[in-house]
């Protein structure tokens, strides 16, 4: 546990580590690495079911593929950038454009940077088990080198999101798109199915232009990944929702809610891999969508989130312990939350294929009731997430409240590893 | 597993693709006979992913994948003299857009690493340049154009 929690304590750098293109970009408040991670393990999830992979493998990939930058950083295509003479003005230029360089130095500076990611990454995961280290570092070379069509794919679909990230920062800036990121995306897209998303991609955002419009052959498929883009986009906007809990104790620049997702899903796999009853590819899944209604729900911190608010109290003394309600209060409360959820859950996936919406929805539906054995196991997962953000928050923070947190993880777990896991949180942090 | 299609790979690749398989023979040969495998060391085959490749499972269907890429594959040769002026698999391109010279290497799927400048001929920019010569415009269909004029195409020994 010890490991565990030390593992959890350094990748959570990634929360605090903003994109190096983005920052060269002077994009404003970009994202994090964690937020690209969270919305690349949906993208990889959705194409790659489509495409009948290993949607656990693709998912781990995903979760996994940018954890060796917690040491190394996010080194992208622009990485040598301190080493390049530029003058004033050119600086903008090469953004936009991309740098143009021999293949050998492509080549050198290529293996530079798999050489420190390699060694960031297995000095991340050094005390994991061999188990563990072995399933980590093996997703993660594929991934880089491409062995596994599992790894190839996500390389791919890493590389769309990127460019979709760039699309929705410049277009929103009414800036040019900037070439960069669509040629570095067109070197290395070359599935099929990714080939055509890129053309509906193009279509929506550029498709106004009659010479710009590309032609998809599948119009059935066209119809279905434009469906599927529209949800990417929409879910996009948790990478920029902070977290309420921590906007009401007046944290400043808090975990997102997308980061928070990317937390719990990393959570679940490190943990529920020791948990042999679990299957962890639905495990996965549902951490990745256990709280995307936020999109238009905003996140609802605690089934208490009214009576908390409506206190006139300072909203620090209001989280020092939990209200104390019936459990017809609380179940009242419950009730209307999920409705309200639900409801934000049905319109955030209608633009999705059906078999598809109904497997979101019934994992959400199995998470909030905790009607299985992995949302038993999530729903515990989740609070120690939220103690355990909180309890870093507090290392810079000693005012923060804490006990309602602990509160209402000594209510809510009763698995043996999260219990663990708590006596771990105390004898580090208490 | 990628069945029944070829898998064009230069002479270096191919080579790899051997020492790999074997390495994992070695491997998998260790395991049966309960012996801890050894670290191997290759320049070509990274140690670092073998010590990781201990799993049965993996060690089965990664072996498996590598006969199939070995009875599919398609070495990449080298053009006559004639014909080295056409970009085509194996081919390091030199191209030029407003002054500036980016170069890329043109490789089947598997050999394929952007990073390293080495892009699979089944990506759009590997489709837009293959079968054009020097002097040849190649535009980049992305929404904002990208002209590069091909100022060199070389074929180094694979």
């Amino acid at each position: 546990m010890k490991e565990n929690l030390k593992f959890f304590l350094e990748v959570n750098k990634l929360k605090e580590t903003q994109r190096t293109g983005w920052v060269l970009m002077k994009v404003k408040n970009p994202e994090t690495i964690a937020e690209h991670t969270f919305r690349v393990a949906i993208e990889a999830w959705f194409l790659g079911e489509k495409k009948k992979l290993n949607v656990e493998t693709i998912i781990k990939t995903a979760i996994a593929h940018d954890l060796c930058e917690v040491y190394a950083g996010d080194k992208t295509p622009f990485f040598y950038w301190d080493s390049l003479d530029k003058s004033k003005g050119e600086q903008e230029n090469l953004l936009l454009k991309g740098i143009r360089l021999s293949q050998k130095e492509k080549e050198k500076r290529g293996r530079i940077k798999f050489k420190k990611e390699q060694e960031s990454l297995l000095k991340l995961i050094k005390s994991f088990n061999s188990e563990l280290k072995r399933e980590i570092y093996s997703l993660w070379f594929d991934f880089e080198k491409r062995l596994s069509q599992e790894g190839k794919f996500v390389k791919q679909v890493d590389r769309i999101e990127t460019l979709l990230q760039a699309i929705e920062y410049f277009e929103a800036q009414k800036k040019p798109g900037g070439t960069s990121w669509w040629e570095l995306t067109e070197e290395i897209v070359e599935d099929p199915l990714l080939l055509d998303f890129l053309k509906v991609i193009q279509n929506k955002f550029y498709g106004h232009k009659k010479e710009w419009r590309r032609e998809v052959e599948d119009k059935e498929l066209e119809k279905e990944l434009n469906g599927i883009l529209d949800f990417f986009l929409e879910i996009g906007k948790l990478k920029r929702f902070p977290r309420k809990l921590w906007v009401q104790l007046g944290i400043e620049n808090p975990e997102t809610v997308a980061e928070h997702i990317f937390t719990l899903a990393l959570m679940a796999w490190i943990f529920g891999n020791k948990e042999k009853n679990l299957k962890i590819e639905k495990l996965l899944k549902m951490a990745l969508c256990h709280e995307i209604p936020s999109v238009y729900t905003g996140d609802l911190i605690t089934p208490y989130e009214r009576v908390l608010f409506n206190t006139k109290k300072g909203r620090r003394k209001v989280f020092e312990k939990w209200p104390r309600l019936t459990k017809k209060e609380k179940e009242k409360n419950f009730l209307k939350d999920y409705k309200k959820e639900k409801k934000a859950l049905k319109k955030l996936t209608k633009s999705l294929p059906q078999g598809l919406r109904e497997e979101i929805i019934s994992l959400f539906d199995e998470y909030k009731t905790t009607q299985s054995a992995e949302a038993r196991f999530l729903n515990q997962l989740n609070v120690l997430a939220v103690l355990f953000q909180e309890l870093c928050y507090r290392k810079e923070d000693k005012g923060l409240p804490i006990g309602f947190l602990w509160e209402w993880a000594f209510e809510k777990c009763d698995n043996k590893m999260c219990l663990e896991f708590l006596e771990e949180l105390k004898r580090q942090f208490l | 597993m990628e069945e029944e299609r070829k898998f064009y790979l230069t002479k270096k690749g191919l080579e790899q693709i051997k020492k790999e398989l074997e390495s994992l023979k070695k491997i998998k040969a260790s395991k049966i006979k309960g012996e801890t495998p050894q670290l191997l060391h290759s320049e070509d085959v990274n140690p670092e992913y073998l010590t990781f490749r201990e799993d049965m499972n993996f060690l089965e269907s990664r072996i498996a994948e590598l006969e199939n890429i070995l009875k599919n594959a398609v070495l990449i040769k080298i053009p006559p003299k004639t014909k080295q002026n056409i970009v085509q698999l194996g081919a390091t391109v030199t191209l030029e857009e407003s002054g500036q010279i980016n170069e890329f290497m043109i490789v089947g799927t598997l050999e394929a690493n952007p990073n390293e400048g080495k892009i699979s001929a089944s990506s759009p920019i590997g489709k837009a340049l293959l079968g054009h010569k020097i002097g040849d415009e190649i535009i980049i269909t992305s929404p904002i154009r990208v002209v590069y004029k091909i100022k060199k195409i070389k074929y180094h020994s694979m």
